[in-house]
């Protein structure tokens, strides 16, 4: 099993995706930053200038949301701007991760190798939360570069400076949402043997179930008894909590359903199991010709 | 490990692979032993490839067991399958790594030394120039190459080779043949599936003939070619009349040709085969010596059963 880890993992440092994807995070974390600067600057002075009417309340709103920029903000905004996009990243990696193995026919070359398949599949799993730690780690330091950045080109105070722990605290959290998708793309990758469609069912999922669960809460809060144990519901239960948004002051009218953050983590622990016993399932009782 | 001379390195007993109605392997037994190439043959289809997913697990047999080294494949895949490098029909790597990260790839997978064998065997397989290539760039004849390297990272008793010579050249199937033979000699056992029965003939030490899943000949190749016994092509009109005389003197196997009759029988019996017919008035206008070929006997072999005939009418 190590040796199949091994190997996993020395093919998986030489493949361009994963690096790609963290370059990108990297990117869009600072991008993100600057945009939020620029174009809340812009209203700002536009509205000082007299070329925007002074909004109702007054410039507050948009002075607390270049706040957001500062470094004693980052567990609050910038990680979650990683979580957001990195969530999806992670769903088309893991099943980039897995169904290519098929596509390519190297599932079949490491089976004939002597690799067992429960073994393949341990391998990918640990290699793909692997990943997703790097890819939070690396999207967190390049939230904080950019906020301590974008906020010493903006002049904004730093305030107490970053919270580490809580930023880790965050990003943990946040990483452990992503699991369950990152495990359905998975599954779907091995049961289809393609790449393909392990994407876009988890982004459908991703997508579609917070979309319909919240229009179903929105209609009536009773049915925030069935949706609570989809992926979604969950998945905010905990960021939301983390992210310090919960509770009766989040704008969110929906909020208050949520699940309990302990519930929310163990149901998505057992969405993952679920799905990769369907995987192991599936990829046990299958005959491997050519192509795997 | 002491090395046993002529151990069984795999055995198969009463393999059998069912996929729906279709029976693809049907009650196969096989033995390779240290030392020897064997071939196994048979026409598209025939369950050469079933059968070797079945000895590496690939493929779970319907019935009866594969063993390699002693050790049962179904029950301890793992163990069973460190003694074996396998190459199968399709050369399948990863395309973005090279040649070398490929083979160290399966190394890491390996383990025992598999790493420091992977240079060596680039060099041996003639890969050392292009070995940081990325595979999805090699020719069909470097990816054989890359794969039958693969075979040997863990320094195995069996080797299992599903048609090595694919796609490569005149040159390079000569050397994939003398290959084979060294591996022979390294005390090694060779399960060779190939439809190139000139590379069996030249490198088999004993071959096993399947068609429709089932053992139809199996033995040495002077034994599959009927113990290396000739036969005789008479060019003859009459060849009722022939096939009758030569009946007469004990010939049992006589076929019939567009030109006249092919007729098994000692090498030494020409002459008395010629006299025979000449005496009836029958007379050959040529009786030229053959021996079988593993070709003509694997045709003979293989070939589709004719059609029944339509019931008269």
């Amino acid at each position: 099993m190590l040796r199949l880890l091994r190997s996993e993992l020395y093919r998986l440092v030489r493949r361009w995706m994963p690096w790609i994807m963290l370059g990108l995070i990297v990117v869009i974390a600072f991008v993100f930053y600057f945009l939020i600067w620029v174009s809340v600057n812009a209203q700002l002075q536009a509205v000082k200038n007299g070329t925007l009417p002074v909004p109702a309340g007054g410039t507050a709103q948009l002075e607390q949301t270049l706040r957001q920029i500062a470094p004693d903000r980052v567990a609050q905004f910038g990680v979650s701007v990683v979580a957001g996009l990195g969530s999806v990243m992670l769903i088309v990696f893991a099943a980039s991760h897995v169904g290519t193995e098929f596509g390519w026919g190297t599932f079949r070359t490491l089976l004939a190798h002597g690799a067992s398949r429960s073994g393949f599949l341990v391998s990918k799993a640990v290699s793909l939360v692997l990943y997703a730690v790097v890819f939070m780690i690396v999207g967190s330091i390049a939230a904080i570069a950019a906020s301590y950045t974008v906020s010493a080109v903006a002049g904004i105070s730093p305030g107490s400076g970053v919270d580490f722990a809580e930023v880790a605290r965050v990003a943990v959290k946040s990483g452990y949402t992503f699991l369950p998708y990152m495990a359905l793309a998975l599954a779907i990758a091995v049961w289809s043997k393609s790449a393909g469609a392990g994407i876009a069912t988890g982004l459908v999922v991703y997508f579609a179930e917070s979309i319909v669960a919240g229009i179903l809460v929105s209609l009536n809060k009773d049915y925030a008894q069935i949706v609570n144990w989809g992926l979604s519901r969950n998945a905010s239960a905990l960021t939301r909590t983390v992210s310090g948004q919960a509770g009766p002051t989040s704008q969110d009218p929906t909020a208050s359903t949520l699940p309990d953050p302990t519930q929310a983590a163990i149901v998505l622990g057992i969405y993952c199991a679920i799905f990769l016993v369907l995987a192991y399932w599936r990829l046990r009782s299958r005959d491997v010709t050519v192509g795997g | 490990m002491t090395v046993q001379p002529q151990e069984v390195v795999l055995h198969t007993k009463g393999l059998v692979k069912r996929f729906g109605s279709i029976t693809a392997v049907d009650g196969l037994d096989l033995e390779v032993r240290r030392g020897e190439v064997v071939g196994l043959l048979g026409p598209n289809g025939a369950g050469k490839s079933t059968t070797i997913g079945m000895v590496l697990g690939l493929i779970t047999p319907t019935a009866g067991t594969a063993e390699v080294l002693g050790r049962d494949v179904g029950v301890r895949r793992e163990d069973a399958l460190a003694g074996v490098g396998a190459m199968l029909e399709v050369t399948s790597f990863y395309p973005y790594l090279s040649g070398r990260d490929n083979l160290a790839a399966v190394a890491l997978l390996r383990g025992g030394g598999a790493l420091a064998r992977v240079d060596p065997l680039l060099t041996r397989l003639g890969l050392a120039q292009r070995g940081g290539s990325k595979f999805r760039t090699y020719s069909l004849g470097m990816r054989q190459r890359l794969g039958i390297a693969s075979t040997l990272l863990a320094d195995p008793a069996l080797v299992i080779l599903d048609e090595p010579a694919n796609g490569l050249d005149p040159a390079g199937q000569r050397e994939i043949r003398e290959l084979i033979r060294e591996l022979a000699s390294e005390n090694r056992g060779v399960l060779l599936a190939s439809h190139l029965l000139y590379e069996v003939e030249q490198v088999c030490d004993r071959v096993l003939v399947i068609k429709k899943g089932k053992l139809i000949a199996s033995g040495t190749l002077a034994e599959v070619t009927r113990g290396g016994s000739s036969y005789f092509e008479i060019v003859v009109g009459d060849k009722a009349r022939a096939a009758q005389i030569l009946r007469g003197l004990g010939v049992k196997e006589i076929r019939e040709t567009p030109t006249g009759l092919d007729v098994v029988a000692e090498a030494e019996r020409g002459a008395e085969l010629n006299r025979a017919l000449a005496s009836a008035g029958v007379y050959a206008s040529a009786l030229i010596p053959r021996a079988s070929s593993l070709e003509d006997v694997f045709i003979e072999l293989t070939e589709p059963e004719a059609p029944s005939a339509p019931p008269a009418s």
